[in-house]
């Protein structure tokens, strides 16, 4: 096991403890915008994605499936409102570990705090990525990009989504994949 | 009609700030009390849809001319147009009356269901609806001409296309809260039964 998931099987463990976990039935919103992020989420079966309202459409950032850590990230961080929403794009059952405990958690032992650090290096990387992604002008190799680090994008989440993810409309997304 | 920007725009901008305030308390609604149909006509949520869809359009529309526009010789008195002052009062509600309006089907909210975000978009839209109406205080709005969603044979005065806008607004808003309204009173009415029964 790497350590971040040592850091995450240490954090399932302690929210089993504590047992809390909860489904949620499509269209259900973890968090909306507006509320402060208390918690971080575990994906244990169905998919969710993250999004931003603009005046125009919605804006999918994220995508979370069996396995994920997700959450709105800049609130949990700040303890500001929450400019995301995260919603529930079909059942999924999901466990939420809440900030108190993570906390705990990483302030146990010099090896849970350099977990952690694993762990946020890893977003960092990952939101690096994403960058790119916005960069890259050919639409068809955004998604070559995408699903190089995600080959299951398509069985997991609805494509009028993974359009908006990749900034392109439904159709564009059709017509490049049958291509 | 003839009437200084400033009063114009202060106007419209206290009508839309109701129209904020009403539906800002729409957010702690529950959301099938906020999808509730009763027969035929709306929900509050598609009200407010039916808004962002004219949003999508307006809001372009009425940047492009603010940004487009030439700022010399600006006369800051606006006088409305004989068909904008038409469309305008059309629009407006008056003694708190909805007139019923057939609207065009590519602004026809009942397609999907609607969520929560709904709002949130309609909020935003009013941000920046608020800001551009600032930004007209110093514009020409009789000589500006700005485009109408219901055709593009015709420009309005952009005086008479924010007066449309924004009476437009209030008019859904309006039909928004009378829809929950009135699903209250039917909720208060079936309990009056159901207690006359026990």
């Amino acid at each position: 096991m790497t350590s971040e998931q040592l850091f995450i099987k240490r954090l399932l463990d302690a929210a089993d403890a504590k047992g809390i976990s909860k489904i949620f039935s499509k269209g259900e919103y973890l968090i909306k915008e507006g509320q402060v992020e208390q918690s971080i989420y575990f994906i244990e079966a169905g998919a969710v994605r993250v999004f931003h309202v603009t005046e125009f459409e919605e804006q999918t950032i994220r995508f979370g499936y069996e396995g994920s850590i997700i959450t709105s990230l800049s609130s949990f961080i700040t303890g500001k409102a929450s400019e995301f929403y995260i919603e529930a794009l079909r059942k999924s059952t999901v466990k939420i570990i809440q900030k108190q405990l993570l906390l705990e958690i990483v302030n146990e032992s010099t090896e849970t705090l350099r977990q952690y650090n694993k762990l946020l290096e890893g977003l960092i990387i990952q939101q690096m990525e994403r960058e790119i992604d916005l960069l890259t002008e050919s639409p068809a190799k955004r998604l070559q990009r995408v699903l190089a680090r995600s080959p299951n994008l398509f069985q997991e989440i609805p494509l009028k989504y993974i359009a908006s993810y990749l900034r392109m409309t439904p159709e564009t997304l059709s017509r490049i994949r049958n291509s | 009609m003839q009437i200084e920007n400033n009063k114009l725009i202060d106007d419209l901008l206290r009508r839309m700030e109701s129209c904020k305030r009403i539906v800002k308390e729409f957010e702690s609604l529950p959301i099938n009390k906020l999808q509730f149909k009763k027969g035929e006509r709306w929900s509050a949520l598609e009200c407010l849809e039916h808004l962002n869809l004219y949003g999508d359009f307006y809001l372009v529309e009425i940047e492009k001319r603010i940004i487009t526009n030439p700022r010399k010789n600006v006369s800051t008195k606006f006088k409305s147009g004989i068909l904008g002052n038409y469309f305008a009062n059309l629009m407006e509600v008056k003694d708190g009356k909805i007139t019923k309006m057939k609207s065009p089907k590519d602004k026809n909210p009942s397609r999907s269901p609607l969520s929560i975000t709904t709002i949130s978009r309609f909020l935003k839209q009013q941000e920046r609806l608020v800001t551009l109406l600032n930004q007209c205080r110093s514009i020409d709005l009789s000589k500006t001409r700005a485009a109408i969603s219901l055709t593009n044979l015709i420009k309005l005065r952009l005086g008479d296309t924010l007066r449309f806008y924004c009476y437009h607004i209030e008019r859904h808003v309006l039909q928004a809260q009378r829809a929950l309204e009135e699903q209250g009173q039917m909720i208060r009415e079936l309990e009056r039964r159901q207690l006359g029964h026990g």
